[in-house]
């Protein structure tokens, strides 16, 4: 099978996926509703803090709703395609993943379609941040017209991570079962974390969501180039060089993994 | 009796995780740690009201292992998963109601999840944090009968989102809502009083407040025991509600076949 193939396989089960979601409309609505909820929810403590305290640590409003949007529609990136990855962990638990080990595809790409979602509300919420965050700086003329492209790519390679983070965390459950800590860690509590500047955290944390987790790198540092022009456009290549290294690593660790799981009897 | 013997099997049933609950531990732990760094680093710049930067981490360290108690609840009771599998229809034949049966279960948990997750949690902040424990027996008193009726009103909610499960498919996606809901209502990141004025009172109008912020406030010593009729007036409210809930949801069960 050729990769043209495997694409076009890959559309097919996407939408099999969508139309099987649809079949119940009124749960669709709701769990759109509710996600709406949450998300504003989480935009909110963000919100109030600024609101509360206007600039952290010399970060404007604006900045800061530019680091949580550029976080939110990288994930959403990541999660509209590749949710199944978090949810990992109950194909473990229950041996369902014998059942896509035995088709003709990576397992990967099975796993992924599975459940594609449709994640409307974080796409216009985090749009209209992006929107209004960076209308205010053209406005002030801190940037210009150019930090459009680069946020759409700094969204496009910060999703690569975060799905190479997810993946990476995922493939510790063929050794251990349960992820779902691990996950609040890695995924959770460190994409929280970047949604403010780094140098609001001790060194040694920073220095975690910069390396070992490399959240940091999806927003945070990208962003000193693209709102402050600190550094250089180097900046980006290495965030480029970092998600593909990311990417890389993690996608060779899933291979490792695999070659580790066991299914469960029953 | 019944009751107690529910409660004690459900506690001893998750002694069986003990191990893994600890490492469970240690990642809600790293979430409050980075609340507190967020505030430990703001309270350089700013000051922090009445709470000042070690009252605001006392806030986050209490809140988080607080948690526990009043938010990480089994999801809807386990109402869903019994409706999934049919299950549902045989508790409800019990000679004991619905929700008494369910709750008591809940309370075992409950006490297992106070005893082996919100206290080490709380004493591992208690070393990195430096904490102070409050100054009079009233206050430990207050918090203590506050966090039992956010426990109590927990359960409430989990009942009904539970019951939600007989009409929609989706009702984790309820149990995830209300937990965002708590998180920004119920003051767990940040104090009510600092929300702005309309969002403040929207908290104040719902039970939020009383998973959370007012044990908060209770420990630190800065509300008065008079907040724990809020509290009284919601859980005798929320009763009555999932009594409610309980004769429409008998009237909706549906058992299929297979």
């Amino acid at each position: 099978m050729n990769a043209r193939a495997w694409i076009s396989l890959y559309g097919l089960l996407i939408r099999t996926s969508v139309r099987s979601r649809m079949q119940y409309k009124f749960n669709f609505v709701l769990s759109t509703l509710l996600a709406a909820l949450i998300q504003i929810s989480e935009f909110l403590m963000v919100a109030i803090v600024l609101y509360k305290f206007g600039a952290i640590k010399g970060w404007s409003l604006y900045e800061i709703g530019y680091l949580y949007a550029v976080m939110t529609l990288a994930k959403t990136l990541y999660r509209t395609f590749a949710d199944e990855v978090h949810h990992l962990e109950k194909y473990l638990v229950n041996g369902e993943l014998d059942g896509l080990l035995i088709r003709p595809l990576p397992v990967l790409l099975t796993l992924m379609p599975q459940s594609f979602r449709i994640m409307l509300g974080e796409v216009l919420q985090g749009g209209f941040v992006l929107y209004w965050a960076l209308s205010g700086m053209m406005q002030s003329g801190q940037v210009g017209w150019t930090s459009v492209p680069l946020t759409l790519f700094i969204i496009f390679t910060g999703a690569i991570i975060l799905f190479s983070i997810g993946l990476a965390t995922a493939t510790l459950g063929f050794w251990t079962t349960r992820i779902s800590e691990l996950q609040n860690i890695t995924e959770d509590a460190a994409r929280t974390a970047a949604q403010y500047p780094l140098t609001l955290y001790p060194k040694w944390m920073s220095g975690l969501l910069l390396t070992l987790i490399p959240v940091g790198l999806v927003n945070y540092l990208p962003s000193l180039y693209i709102l402050r022009g600190e550094m250089g456009p180097w900046v980006l290549a290495l965030t480029a060089g970092a998600a593909v290294l990311c990417l890389v690593l993690s996608l060779l660790f899933w291979r490792l993994g695999l070659t580790k799981y066991q299914s469960t009897g029953s | 009796m019944l009751y107690f013997t529910l409660a004690s099997k459900a506690y001893a049933r998750n002694l069986q995780y003990r191990g893994a609950h600890m490492v469970h531990n240690l990642a809600s732990a790293s979430f409050g740690f980075m609340y507190a760094c967020l505030w430990i680093g703001l309270g350089q710049d700013h000051s922090l009201g009445e709470y000042g930067t070690q009252g605001m981490v006392s806030y986050i360290a209490f809140n988080q292992a607080a948690l526990w108690v009043t938010t990480f609840l089994t999801n809807g009771l386990g109402i869903p998963l019994s409706v999934r599998t049919g299950h549902i229809s045989l508790d409800l034949m019990r000679p004991v109601h619905l929700f008494s049966h369910l709750m008591a279960r809940e309370w075992g948990q409950i006490a297992y999840q106070f005893v082996y997750k919100s206290i080490p949690i709380y004493v591992l902040y208690y070393f990195v944090f430096q904490l102070h424990f409050p100054g009079s027996l009233t206050d430990v008193v207050c918090a203590a009968a506050a966090l039992a009726g956010a426990a109590y009103l927990s359960i409430c909610m989990n009942f009904l989102i539970g019951a939600s499960a007989l009409w929609t498919t989706e009702s984790s996606w309820l149990y995830w809502g209300n937990y965002a809901m708590s998180n920004l209502l119920a003051g767990f990141f940040i104090p009510l009083e600092w929300l702005p004025d309309w969002l403040e009172r929207i908290a104040w109008l719902s039970p939020y407040p009383y998973l959370l912020y007012v044990p908060t406030r209770l420990y630190l010593g800065y509300g008065g025991g008079s907040l724990l009729w809020g509290t009284l007036l919601w859980c005798v409210l929320m009763t009555l509600v999932c009594l409610m809930a309980t004769a429409l949801l008998r009237q909706k069960v549906e058992v299929q076949g297979g």
